[in-house]
């Protein structure tokens, strides 16, 4: 018996170590060849032309730069790693592989992705412990700020001009990333935040009009009441992170009800949470959120319904329960399995409170930044400023290009074209606040208050206080 | 006498009768887990998974237009001789017959179903939870030119291979080690014994997570970062200490007079710790192993840290956690991958189960 067990034991480890030796270095000893043969290549093509060939590529690039160098075939059989917050196996891994094949194809360079989605609390480790990933994808510039403060991202300014990204981004783009009068990274991708869904079939038999303002959106919810049903599906549940739904009611009815001067005073921290500013824009949404009639159950089940479920009684097999939701894109991802954009869902622009700000939206999205200086690195950074870098997204779905170079016929899915022109249409854009906050008040505090202000165990005054209160000064 | 046995019948009936209810407290939320992993999201979404069992069920036998009615919804109305207000009929109204009468839609639109009570069972399974879990999810990118292309996602079997070759050493080499160090520290006399095992023991509380940093540093200058090598002794590190501390329990447990007559025979340290020890503490090795394997089989942090997130090197308990995406969308899936992960640790544990339970040394020593 015990002879078995030492055999089998052996045989396992024999096993693991086989499995080990032929898993891993398979991927490694491919390099080397591709290198030999990008050289190989390369010599070719110095040997029958003078000049390097240029690969040819539908993208744009700044004339004089890594890129162009890498085109030529200079930097092939180099790695560049990026880490981001998403796995390199799930929709949007898959995504951001598809966005950089067309990168790799003409340079030769190997983009090798190591996200995950412990990342804010990995790449701390392993930045501390000087093994920095080459770029780093972070979803929102706040976290960004922390390494920029240690001095561990090289500043655009460095190694892209000035001309080429006014050509590229719209200059909100590029606020959002600059730090202290520094720009530190680049804009690549991002999700609107400042649409309203509805169920689409349901909506045009009941011959609902989409409300261009606030009266007509509060007319809408009136009538929506008088026909015996709720208009609103909302939830704020998400575990540890429960109330980030609310934050974003609140920003954008800061945007909608006040200057944007006084939104980025507000997430700079000058403006505080008790200022009649922030009180207003939080009373706005919670005049209609604490009417029971206009919302799918209630006040009380806002706080304990879990975000992704709460659109689901829109798309209920007896007729809408709700008619309206508002979210980011990404909300269709719980949309039940078999809804279709255009056909069972809808989504519309939400209306202006105070016609004086204009038409604002929301957006959340992620911003590239480099971390170790070499030409395949920067190669790879001025590739993500053209829109072809996101074309994963595009294309498959999930997101929609910062670049302003990015055109219609750049998305394959017509969900994302359809924001877009919203977004192209819009008088201004700002960065989702709660991210750019510091992370003890816009991923801690105004979570928190906000949700017992919602359940009703906090009036506005001591929730907002207990925010001003927590924000580190 | 009668009276004694009876009462004890009645007391093993009450301990039998505990014992089945933790058994069912216990697995019950398993099974529904189980069942839910044949069932699609809506279905998961909205209704219980003891829907599967017979239950009596509204069923739809007519349907009345409430404008042929000339109602009025913003009063008491009156159907088939009940009356009640627009509310009331939407959650259902109950006619003394056993019928219940139900308001679909709105006022405007809306449409009255006459609804009849039956027995029904949903057993409407499907295996696409285990198909998106093993299979992987196909992702589809439409082009400029109008073609579709499908990329299929990665399927789990490199995750379980990748499981595999960072488990299986990383129980085999620390138990070696332990068991060595273990036989050592309770059966060879030699300076500092007492210093350097109660130093072992002491590293037992010592958590884990502040050597994360330091040790990544090491392994960056050792180039061993991102290796297999390099997971290998971080387990073998962190598992030494309680390895070393569980077999020396049992190994200076055993009876004296075996391995003395042993060294009397002439056997060297070494015959004495392959020939008799180790054989004799198989039940110590065993579970140890068993805890060792399932605590690798189920670390994420270690891993995250020391293989990194490369997909070349993904482990199955990231593979979990990249299953529902990244906003959680696809939660159901981990019903199903929940089962699938579970897999192995079930076949160790009932493998090796027997080699704990047996007693070895039962009757090698006299008195």
């Amino acid at each position: 018996m015990k002879k078995v067990l030492w055999q089998v034991l052996a045989l396992m480890l024999v096993a693991s170590m086989v499995l080990a030796a032929c898993g891993a270095p398979a991927a490694t000893e491919e390099a080397p060849a591709a290198t030999e043969e990008a050289h190989a290549a390369t010599e070719e093509a110095a040997m029958t032309e003078e000049a390097p060939a240029m690969a040819e590529v539908d993208f744009a690039y700044p004339a004089g730069g890594a890129l162009e160098e890498a085109l030529k075939g200079t930097y092939a059989g180099t790695t560049v790693t990026v880490d981001g917050a998403f796995e390199g196996n799930d929709p949007d891994g898959v995504k951001l592989a598809e966005s950089v094949k067309a990168f790799e194809e003409a340079t030769g360079i190997t983009v090798n992705y190591i996200g995950n989605k412990e990342f804010e609390a990995t790449i701390s480790v392993r930045v501390d412990a000087g093994d920095a990933p080459d770029i780093v994808d972070f979803p929102q510039p706040g976290k960004a700020a922390q390494f920029v403060a240690s001095g561990n991202i090289v500043p655009v300014s460095e190694y892209l001009s000035d001309e080429w990204l006014t050509q590229q981004y719209n200059q909100s783009w590029r606020d959002m990333v600059t730090f202290d009068g520094s720009e530190m990274g680049v804009f690549h991708r991002f999700n609107g935040k400042s649409l309203v869904w509805y169920p689409k079939k349901a909506w045009d038999a009941a011959g609902y009009p989409i409300p261009q303002t606030w009266e007509e959106l509060i007319a809408l919810n009136d009538q929506i009441v008088a026909d015996g049903d709720t208009p609103w599906c909302i939830g704020i549940e998400s575990g540890a992170a429960t109330g980030w739904a609310a934050t974003d009611w609140t920003e954008e009815m800061m945007l909608r009800t006040t200057s944007l001067e006084n939104y980025d005073a507000w997430v700079a921290g000058d403006l505080a949470f008790d200022s009649p500013e922030v009180k207003k824009a939080v009373e706005t949404w919670s005049a209609m959120w604490f009417n029971d009639a206009y919302v799918y159950g209630g006040r009380s089940s806002i706080v304990t319904t879990f975000f992704g479920d709460s659109p689901t009684p829109m798309f209920d097999a007896d007729g809408p329960k709700c008619w309206m939701h508002k979210q980011g894109n990404f909300i269709t991802g719980f949309f039940p399995e078999g809804t279709v954009a255009g056909e069972d869902y809808g989504f519309f622009y939400f209306p202006p409170v105070d016609p004086a700000y204009g038409k604002p939206f929301l957006v959340a999205g992620d911003s590239m930044y480099m971390f170790n200086d070499r030409p395949e690195v920067r190669a790879l950074m001025e590739y993500f400023t053209v829109p072809q870098s996101a074309s994963g997204w595009l294309q498959g779905g999930g997101a929609l290009a910062a670049h302003q170079t990015a055109t219609p016929d750049m998305y394959g899915v017509e969900l994302e074209k359809g924001i877009a022109e919203l977004v192209a249409n819009a008088t201004s854009f700002r960065f989702d606040a709660s991210d750019l906050m510091p992370g003890e008040v816009g991923a801690g505090s105004f979570w928190e208050h906000i949700s017992s202000y919602v359940a009703g165990s906090e009036d506005i005054d001591t929730a907002m206080q207990a925010i001003d209160a927590s924000w580190p000064r | 006498m009668r009276g004694q046995k009876q009462r004890k019948q009645f007391g093993k009936f009450l301990v039998n009768l505990t014992l089945l209810f933790i058994i069912i407290v216990w697995t019950v939320p398993t099974l529904g887990i189980f069942v839910s992993s044949f069932r699609n999201r809506t279905k998961i979404d909205t209704t219980g998974w003891w829907a599967v069992l017979p239950h009596r069920e509204w069923q739809a036998v007519s349907e009345l237009d409430p404008k042929s009615l000339d109602l009025d919804p913003d009063g008491i109305m009156e159907i088939e001789g009940i009356s009640g207000t627009f509310d009331e009929f939407r959650t259902g109204v109950e006619t003394p017959d056993g019928k219940r009468l139900t308001w679909l839609g709105n006022k405007r639109l809306g449409r009255i179903e006459v609804q009849e009570q039956v027995w029904a069972v949903d057993w409407d399974f499907s295996l696409d939870n285990y198909r998106q879990v093993l299979g992987g999810q196909d992702f589809e990118f439409k082009r400029p030119d109008g073609t579709v292309e499908v990329v299929p996602g990665d399927n789990m079997i490199n995750a379980f291979l990748n499981s595999l070759a960072v488990a299986i050493p990383s129980t085999v080499i620390p138990i070696l080690i332990a068991a060595f160090a273990a036989y050592a520290f309770a059966w060879m006399k030699f300076p500092g014994r007492r210093t350097l095992f109660i130093l072992v023991v002491a590293l037992l509380v010592v958590p884990l997570q502040i050597a994360l940093v330091p040790i990544l540093r090491d392994y960056k200058a050792l180039n061993l970062n991102g290796t297999f090598l390099a997971i290998w002794l971080a387990h073998t590190g962190f598992g030494l200490a309680l390895a070393t501390y569980l077999l020396y329990n049992y190994i200076s447990q055993l009876p004296r007079d075996i391995l003395e007559s042993a060294f009397i025979d002439g056997a060297s340290h070494f015959t004495v710790f392959t020939q008799l020890v180790m054989p004799l503490s198989l039940p110590a090795l065993a579970s140890f192993a068993i805890f060792q394997f399932l605590w690798v089989w189920n670390d994420y942090l270690v891993a995250l840290i020391f293989l990194g997130g490369n997909p070349e090197f993904e482990l199955v308990t990231q593979r979990m956690a990249a299953i529902v995406g990244a906003r959680g969308q696809d939660w159901h899936l981990l019903t199903a991958g929940a089962f699938v992960s579970m897999l192995l640790p079930l076949i160790v544990f009932f493998s090796l189960q027997r080699f704990f339970v047996r007693g070895l040394l039962a009757g090698s020593v006299k008195g």
